[in-house]
């Protein structure tokens, strides 16, 4: 039997549609949802800021988009493997906090030899990291091949030129304080922390921080006072009226300790496809 | 009864029962509810219930008068959603458009031929070309009217801000879509009624209007992946910046390559389409030339695109290292490798197509034994640009590998490897494309023998400096290795540029071997052309789709932000199904289009209808129609 040319081409469209579509099912799925809000407690320990920080970086902050830790040969951006201990003596007169706030607050004004310019304001749209999750990421980033210091009561010269910030005058470093990175007056010292800082007064929360009812004060600001007393859980929050379907976490702490902050830090990234298929092409 | 009076019968039933029935419905609604006792109406207001419900009424009245206006930020699209209902529409309206805009630029450009060489074949092609356009006109226009309907209705306060950033924009916009419909109807149903340079000034018309046209839309979407003249709460600051963002001319050149490959492969399947339907050698002559030209437009075309698409991709990174990285090397990276299964499949079909083609031409035989060489090139560079650089593999295979880059295969996906294998592709089917060309011909000038040689020794430069830079881009650092895509791209276009020049003197007069013969080409060449059509529009939508998608959870990238349900950027997988069903609607409506335009070939109802009433009617029917 012969069969019409038109259903021939009919036929022919229909199957070269067909097995283009079915290459499409062949790749790995991933749908990738938008960034959730997050609202950093107060009272985060710097080993906490260090594992919120790295979930930031992995999930909001884009970062593994272009950085690599621990990859060596032709590379497109710097590696991250052991940076803490290149970052306090990169740039004259900045140590390892003030350099990484400026990479991300100021990213042109230094670029690593060898690569070219091209890393976004993170502060800023589209990526929009508040300071204090920034402060987190620094302190990820300090934990690359040095002792992170930072806690989210450390400043640094990008937050006190924050518009709306309260200015940290200066004042004399404690004995053994960390160059840069002030402590507020009040603030228990975190684990971790630089034993000491130039401490600041209580500051009115600095742009970035999320207007919750219990609003996490800026770094700077100091959390006796402005805040009611710490509740003994730790960890991030989300600003009201986002839902959080994966975790509830009440103002004091529903979740309690380290794993509800991290739990609580919705992936951003849900991989459909089982392990096997994971892994991105690198181009 | 006579039957004559049956309708007016019939009217007078259906106002009478029209009339039954307002009455009934009005008899209904004066009807007012009754106490089953009979209570009055009076004594049933005042008790507290009937009063409560009043002191309601009036209170949700007084509510509805005092509502304030509240602008909504979208509404919801019945069943598939309002993101891919705005995706289906918007990816039709685009197919088509560019159909439009394509059909034009090569219609003048085949009639001035015609007009210089004074061959009238040509002016019947272009002409049988634009035959397909104003179909497509219309269809064009009303998936445009659709979308920005349903922009405005699913999308109300988005749209709202795009038209109060490109207000000056839009009625400059309407002006041209007037003249567009001006210059497409008067060249079209004006062919042959100018004079010729009279024809082709409205065809140059048509397309100065097109473009413009284009550039005005492609400014609206280009601002919202790379937006510029707003701050950075997206208060305009300039519209000429706004419209002159970072990518709006690389997408201008590039829709205006691309539309030009998509339209002569629709036009080629079209030919393909009357070729597989005629029915007389002649037919088939005409529509396997047809077919030829079409295809001939659409692989010229596409040879520059990714070209095109590097300067595109470019200013991507000039404007957003993360969104480039977000394309190349983040959520959408496996989508390049789906990209290069199809550019693959298009070079691969180009090339059968051509092979295939050597065959109407007498004495191929020399030129056909290439054939296997080529072939092979064209695999192996398909086969090294599909490769990703970690392989999907099981979790036993993952750690026998070391990882999921393959310690071999794993070097071939990156980009050295790729820009080697897509220009060695492109030399490959210049290659093709000239042996083809010289099928039936020998050069007869003196100088034959050198201009071989040095034709010769151009491919093989520029071949040894695509793959030198290949193999060292390995070795270098990455702000080094970005920039040799450039040197590689340029020693391909000067290579195709020098031989083709070096060609057209080389062939001047040439001793014919063999003539074409139009129509001996087997009907599978046909269905080539058609595969051919299908794969270029699948990749537009694919295109399409990662252009969009690239801004993620942003409607205009860092200024506007996606809060609607759909913000999320949906799996590859559901994305190529969106695509494929799309494709597949465009062409229902590419085959509607073929059939009203192949009704213009057909005889006419009179002259149909005569053949039953000539002898029932004897001699009142004119001899040409009797004749037709």
């Amino acid at each position: 039997m012969m069969v019409p040319h038109t259903v021939r081409i009919a036929a022919l469209v229909l199957g070269t549609t067909a097995f283009y579509g079915y290459v499409g099912q062949l790749v790995p799925q991933k749908e990738v949802q938008p960034p959730q809000e997050i609202l950093i407690r107060a009272d985060l320990t710097t080993a906490d800021m260090v594992t919120v920080g790295r979930t930031i970086m992995d999930t909001k902050g884009l970062c593994f988009t272009c950085h690599t830790i621990g990859k060596s040969g032709v590379l497109r951006f710097p590696d991250l493997d052991g940076v803490d201990a290149r970052a306090g003596t990169r740039v004259p007169g900045l140590n390892d906090i003030e350099y990484f706030a400026q990479s991300i607050y100021a990213p042109e004004a230094y670029i690593v030899p060898g690569f070219n310019p091209g890393m976004p304001v993170i502060n800023k749209p589209p990526i929009g990291l508040t300071d204090q999750e920034i402060l987190c990421v620094i302190a990820y980033l300090q934990s690359l091949g040095g002792t992170p210091t930072v806690t989210l009561q450390t400043t640094h010269r990008y937050l006190a030129a924050a518009p709306g910030a309260a200015p940290a005058p200066a004042a004399a470093p404690a004995a053994g304080a960390a160059p840069a990175g002030t402590v507020a007056p009040g603030a228990a010292p975190a684990a971790g922390a630089a034993p000491g800082g130039t401490p600041a007064p209580a500051a009115a929360p600095a742009p970035g921080a999320t207007p919750a009812p219990a609003a996490t004060p800026a770094p700077g600001a100091a959390p006796a006072g402005a805040q009611p007393p710490a509740p003994p859980g730790r960890g991030a929050q989300l600003s009201p009226g986002v839902s959080t379907p994966d975790a509830t976490v009440a103002e004091d702490g529903g979740l309690r300790g380290f794993v509800g902050a991290v739990a609580i830090l919705r992936p951003v990234v849900s991989h459909q496809v089982e392990a096997r298929l994971e892994g991105a092409v690198a181009r | 009864m006579n039957r004559r009076l049956l309708p007016l019968v019939g009217l007078v039933a259906v106002l009478v029962m029209f009339a039954g029935v307002v009455w009934t419905a009005s008899m209904l609604m004066r009807t007012e509810y009754k106490e089953p006792y009979g209570s009055s109406s009076a004594t049933a207001d005042n008790t507290p219930r009937v009063q409560g419900l009043a002191a309601e009424k009036a209170d949700a009245e007084t509510r509805d008068r005092d509502k304030p206006y509240a602008e909504v930020e979208y509404r919801a699209f019945p069943v598939v959603g309002s993101r891919v209902a705005i995706w289906a529409v918007a990816q039709l309206h685009l197919l088509f458009a560019a159909f439009v805009l394509a059909v034009p630029i090569f219609a003048i450009i085949i009639e001035l031929i015609g007009y210089l060489t004074k061959d009238p074949r040509y002016d019947r092609l272009a002409h049988e070309f634009s035959k397909l356009l104003s179909v497509s006109f219309s269809l064009t226009a009303t998936f445009g009217a659709c979308l920005t309907f349903m922009l405005i209705i699913l999308y109300p306060k988005f749209t709202n801000y795009l038209m109060s950033v490109f207000s000056p924009t839009f009625l400059p916009y309407v002006l041209l879509f007037f003249a567009e419909a001006f210059f497409l109807y008067t060249y079209y149903y004006g062919w042959g009624k100018f004079h010729p340079l009279v024809h082709l000034g409205l065809g140059l018309g048509l397309n100065v209007v097109g473009t413009s046209i284009m550039m005005i839309a492609n400014a609206w979407v280009t601002f919202m992946m790379s937006p510029a003249g707003v701050s950075s709460k997206g208060a305009l600051i300039s519209v000429a910046d706004a419209i002159d963002n970072y990518t709006w001319m690389p997408i201008n050149i590039h829709r205006f390559i691309a539309n030009i490959a998509f339209g002569g492969s629709i036009a080629a399947a079209y030919a393909a389409f009357k070729f597989l339907g005629a029915e007389t050698d002649e037919e088939r002559a005409h529509y396997d030339w047809m077919g030829y030209i079409g295809n001939f437009v659409a692989i010229s075309a596409f040879l520059p695109l990714p070209f095109a698409g590097y300067y595109l991709a470019k200013e991507i990174y000039a404007y957003s290292q993360t969104l480039g990285l977000t394309m190349m090397g983040g959520a959408f990276s496996w989508l390049f490798i789906i990209q290069a299964i199809l550019i693959g499949s298009l070079f691969l079909a180009a090339n059968y197509y051509l092979w295939l083609g050597m065959g109407r031409v007498e004495g191929a035989q020399p030129f056909q034994k290439f054939v296997k060489y080529l072939l092979a090139a064209v695999a192996l560079c398909f086969m090294v640009w599909a490769t990703p650089r970690s392989i999907i593999a099981t979790v036993s295979e993952v750690r026998a590998m070391g990882g999921p880059v393959h310690p071999i295969l794993g070097f071939l996906g990156v980009m050295s490897a790729k820009n080697t294998a897509v220009n060695i592709l492109i030399l490959t089917t210049f290659m093709s494309f000239l042996l083809y060309q010289r099928t039936g011909k020998i050069a007869t000038v003196a100088w034959a023998k050198t201009g071989y040689v040095v034709q010769l020794g151009i491919f093989a430069v520029a071949a040894f400096i695509v793959i030198f830079l290949g193999v060292y881009g390995y070795f270098v650092e990455a702000s080094v290795r970005i920039g040799l895509s450039v040197p590689q791209v340029s020693a391909v276009l000067v290579a195709m540029v020098a031989i083709t020049a070096i060609d057209v003197f080389l062939f001047r007069k040439p001793k014919m071997t063999g003539e074409v013969r139009w129509g001996k080409i087997p009907a599978i060449s046909q269905y080539v052309l058609i595969f051919i059509a299908v794969t270029f529009t699948w990749l537009m939508g694919l295109m399409g789709y990662v252009r969009s998608g690239l801004r993620q959870h942003w409607h205009v990238y860092g200024i506007i932000r996606d809060t609607s349900p759909d913000a999320f950027t949906p799996t590859l997988g559901f994305a190529t199904q969106v695509v494929s069903v799309t494709v597949l609607a465009f062409f229902a409506l590419v085959g509607f289009v073929f059939w009203i335009t192949s009704l213009h070939d057909r005889p006419a109802f009179v002259a149909q209808k005569k053949e039953v009433r000539v002898p029932l009617l004897g001699a009142d029917v004119p001899e040409a129609e009797r004749a037709s």
